[in-house]
């Protein structure tokens, strides 16, 4: 049964015939996978379909007129801004509508008071070269330079320039929110009209609902406009250079210059990682893992593993890179003194510092996530966590060492612990962990391994950020609260108590572990027999 | 033991023939929706105005107009779930193939969704869906006259005045395409000036046809092949070792797609294609063509997609897919490098009297006129946006003047202007050079 005539008549009239339709072409163009993020795994498959319908709403108004024409009619829906964080942002019920939220791309900068004003459909790299036109800078968060900038907020938000610009929700100053119910909700600087500044309150600040850690998927409402901080950066232009696929920002080298240092062990790489942050230097210190390196240097995804081919677990072992990027923001002095500083650092803990390229390709302007798929196909990033530096760089060897187990069907990847970084200056350690797979092979390991960590991060007590609907909110929920789940449920169902928004999201890992017969032997966590959700 | 080792990955027979959609099951399955192919590369994105590079979605909002969400739709129609429809011939038909999104995706990825994009239009047409109505004219038009609108045949060369100089008998043959011919005979008239200033020696074809541009666009691939092979022996016959083009659409036909229709490479074809462009870089460079009069104007260039990220030389290739997506033997993807991106700004910036600037969007960033491979013919609307986009961007830039190296782009530009009274002069290179002569 699709979307009933009178809904369907209310939702063409709110936004005009143009903006919406049911046709099965149309609707297929929604279709999550089979190939993206987290795409060609057993969630995209069992819990993922196409809307029956799209409508692409303008405004703020046509959207809270959707929101509450779904809520007369009882009709489920997904908001969807660009569609690239994989199958948790696409449809997961039948006879759902999604709101395309693209047309919502208002864009306006405050030059003086270093703030932007965005809709749902503005992303990233724009972003950055309006801001950077005005002598300012946001990051690129690690979801790319085409994700949206809302929906990343929300979601994630940081990138290696968190070192000194810190976590994302620090940056939102104002917040414009849809409810379910189609109520509107104006949070921080844009609830009282006054220049971006303040993005708490007034009243109770509602952003950690949204928000919490990395997002709930938008199961909670819409944000339908943004106030995001901008901060100063040094005045030269980054010029754009090279033919696709060699392209790059030729970096002006008296303000901007990334420098590699090839570290002795790994105690000296984070000790220069904090040292680093005491030191209050730098743009972005970080360690990547080596097969990006690959990436970096490969054409084609031949070439990729030939090169990858040659390096064996002891070559990865014995990688310890640290990279660094300096911004003279205020003079070349500041530059030459950070440069200075660094320097010194480095020769106490015996860096060597390697040839690196004058330019930027992945991180000032591009976020270049899209080359994660270069190798397998197929990508996602498991986990992250925000912890002390000391904790996050011992993250991912855990993960390295379950991720044999899971290989194949996961890449071979040398044991190659991820990817780490400081955040705040030296004041937080950030980690990542990513994994790869060939979405053709059989991928019922990788929908294990998945489950598995989240086991593995209780058992370990790394605070994950992949809760609510990442991972079964059963399992995480009574370790992380220890009824995180129970307060996540209440929420849910006093602003949804239809569960019309995104349904059956924060249970719907959940749910894929009922449904799915091959995750049946994973079950061992208590969970009530039927989920407490409507059924769609 | 070796990392291919650890997993027993069957390898699938694969070829880049777009005669079967089959082929391209892997490209359709592996998008990842990264949207690269709708928005300008990071690296040059300008900012918030200009930021995409796709006309059909931006003609249409709805995903299935932009690339990604014609892989699931191309997907659905390959597994027979989807019908085709009038709304399923739009989305597959309302698109200049103008290739923003396969040089988008082959930044990061390795897909092929241009030859994609092509294969689904030729199942259309075995389907029995395809073409459009108004394609079936343009088709009907070419058997009957042998050029694309349907004019007297006798009138192809009567551009040709008295005033410019075309032997008998050369090495070259100017190739001078159906638009040159009947609608914008300045520019034939204007590329045999140029062509006797660089002291370049040709001959036309004793009986020109037309090169089947639009029939091979549109999925009609057998009556394309049979025209190829009729230019081809036309062109050999006349013993001509180099065949010169001023017409970007015909520059992507014969160099890449009568190759691809032939399953022959490019250099194979018996002698070398080259547009007037490089032609007139070439003899600037040597000193053969002096660019002395002065043109007193701002002007900007418009990267034609022919001759730009379409126009890699074809190479067929037929092989296996295995682990990890991996295919034997190697394969050189066409990525667009080898587009002419230099030689018409080398031209520009020596014009004396003029200044060159350059738009928001350049080289295989550009934004498609929206005029070519059959966009026009069967969704004017579709062409008037983009050209319409694209003129927002000429006068962003305060230009005068636009130019590019393409009849199509100048009559679609052209008609915009003249619908919206906008004060733009539109030439084409070879008028503007020879302007300076």
């Amino acid at each position: 049964m699709s979307i009933q005539k009178q809904a369907y008549n209310a939702l063409e009239s709110a936004v005009g015939a143009k903006y919406f339709s049911d046709d099965p072409a149309i609707c297929e163009g929604y279709r999550s996978g089979p190939g993206g993020y987290e795409s060609g795994l057993g969630y995209e498959r069992v819990m993922t379909t196409i809307p029956s319908a799209v409508v692409m709403p303008k405004t703020t108004e046509e959207v809270q007129k959707v929101v509450k024409i779904c809520n007369r009619y009882k009709v489920p829906y997904v908001p969807y801004s660009t569609g690239f964080y994989g199958p948790r942002s696409h449809c997961h019920v039948e006879n759902e509508l999604l709101i395309d939220l693209k047309r919502l791309n208002s864009f306006e900068i405050d030059e003086k008071h270093f703030s932007i004003n965005v809709g749902s459909g503005v992303i990233y790299s724009p972003i950055q070269q309006e801001a950077m036109n005005k002598g300012a800078y946001v990051i690129i968060g690690g979801g790319g330079a085409q994700a949206s900038a809302i929906a990343n907020l929300i979601g994630d938000g940081w990138s290696p320039l968190s070192h000194r610009i810190g976590l994302p929700h620090r940056r939102i100053l104002g917040t414009e929110l849809v409810l379910p119910d189609g109520e509107l909700v104006k949070m921080g600087s844009l609830a009282d009209g006054a220049d971006p500044f303040w993005g708490d309150g007034p009243g109770p600040d509602l952003r950690g609902l949204l928000r919490g850690f990395t997002g709930l998927r938008g199961c909670l409402g819409i944000v339908t406009k943004m106030a995001i901080k901008t901060l100063p950066f040094q005045p030269e232009p980054l010029v754009p250079t090279g033919i696709a696929p060699n392209t790059a920002l030729a970096l002006p080298p008296k303000r901007v210059k990334w420098v590699n240092y090839q570290m002795p062990n790994k105690a000296a790489q984070v000790k220069a990682m904090f040292e680093i942050g005491k030191a209050e230097i730098a743009a972005a210190v970080t360690k990547v893992p080596l097969f990006w390196r690959a990436i970096a240097k490969a054409e084609c995804k031949e070439e990729f593993w030939e090169i990858w081919g040659k390096e064996t677990e002891e070559s990865i072992k014995n990688f310890f890179i640290v990279r660094v990027l300096l911004v003279g923001y205020t003079s070349e002095e500041q530059m030459q003194y950070d440069e200075n500083v660094l320097n010194d650092i480095m020769t106490e803990l015996g860096g060597i510092a390697r040839p690196t390229k004058p330019s930027d390709e992945s991180w000032i302007k591009n976020a270049d996530s899209a080359g994660m798929w270069l190798m397998c196909g197929s990508y996602v990033s498991v986990d992250y966590i925000i912890e002390s530096l000391s904790q996050a760089t011992q993250h991912g060897e855990s993960y390295a060492d379950l991720k044999r187990k899971y290989t194949p069907p996961l890449m071979p990847d040398n044991g190659d612990p991820g990817w780490f970084q400081s955040f705040e200056l030296g004041h937080q350690g950030y980690s990542e962990f990513l994994v790869y797979w060939d979405q053709d092979e059989d991928t019922t390991g990788v929908d294990h391994f998945y489950l598995e960590t989240a086991k593995m991060n209780i058992k370990e007590r790394f605070y994950t950020s992949l809760l609510g609907p990442h991972q079964p909110l059963y399992l995480t929920g009574p370790m992380y609260g220890p009824n995180y789940h129970e307060w996540l449920l209440k929420v849910k169902n006093a602003f949804d108590p239809l569960w019309v928004c995104h349904p059956p999201t924060p249970l719907a890992h959940d749910d894929f572990v009922d449904r799915a017969k091959w995750m049946k032997p994973l079950k061992d966590w208590e969970s009530p027999k039927k989920l407490p959700m409507p059924k769609w | 033991m070796r990392k291919d080792e650890m997993f027993d990955t069957k390898k699938k027979k694969v070829a880049l023939d777009v005669t079967n959609l089959k082929n391209f099951v892997y490209d359709m399955d592996h998008c990842i929706k990264c949207k690269g192919c709708y928005w300008v590369e990071h690296t040059y994105m300008p900012g918030v105005q200009f930021s995409v590079r796709c006309p059909s979605n931006y003609w249409n909002d709805f995903d299935a107009y932009g690339a990604f969400g014609k892989m699931r739709i191309g997907l659905g129609i390959n597994d027979g779930k989807l019908e085709w429809t009038d709304k399923l011939l739009e989305i597959i038909y309302a698109d200049p193939l103008c290739g923003a999104c396969d040089v988008g995706c082959k930044r990061n990825l390795d897909l092929e969704i241009g030859l994609t994009l092509e294969a689904l239009r030729i199942k259309a047409v075995q389907d029995g869906a395809g073409p459009m109505p108004a394609h079936k004219k343009v088709a009907k038009n070419i058997a009957a006259k042998h050029n694309q609108f349907g004019s007297p045949h006798e009138n192809r060369r009567k551009w040709a005045t008295k005033d410019v100089k075309i032997a008998d008998k050369a090495d070259t043959v100017y190739f001078v395409g159906c638009s040159a011919s009947y609608v914008n005979p300045e520019i034939a008239k204007a590329t045999a000036k140029v062509l006797n200033a660089c002291g370049k020696k040709f001959m036309l074809l004793p009986d020109e046809w037309c090169c089947g541009n639009t029939l091979y666009s549109v999925g009609m691939i057998d009556e394309a092949r049979e025209l190829a092979k009729r230019n081809i022996e036309a062109v050999k016959k006349t013993g001509a070792k180099t065949l010169v083009v001023s017409c970007a659409e015909g520059y992507r036909m014969w160099k890449a797609d009568y190759p691809k229709l032939l399953n022959i490479a490019t250099a194979d074809l018996g002698f070398e294609i080259v547009h007037l462009i490089e032609v007139a870089d070439e003899a600037l460079k040597k000193g053969a063509l002096k660019l002395t009069k002065p043109v007193d104007c701002r002007l900007t260039y418009h990267d034609s997609c022919g001759v730009s990220r379409l126009c890699d030389p074809w190479t067929p290739w037929s092989g296996e897919r295995g682990w990890m997506g991996m295919v034997s033997p190697p394969l050189k993807r066409r990525r667009g490098t080898t587009g002419l991106y230099a030689q018409s700004r080398n031209i520009l910036s020596a014009i004396p009297g003029a200044k060159f600037v350059e738009m928001p969007r350049t080289r295989e960033n550009a934004f498609c006129c929206g005029a070519g491979r059959g966009a026009k013919e069967a969704f004017p609307d579709l062409a008037s946006v983009s050209a319409n986009h694209r003129l927002e961007e000429v006068k962003s830039v305060s230009a005068e003047a636009l130019v590019s190296a393409c009849p199509w782009c100048k009559s679609n530009f052209g008609q915009a202007v003249k619908e919206n009274g906008d004060n733009i002069q539109v030439m084409d290179i070879a008028e503007i050079i020879s302007a300076s002569l």
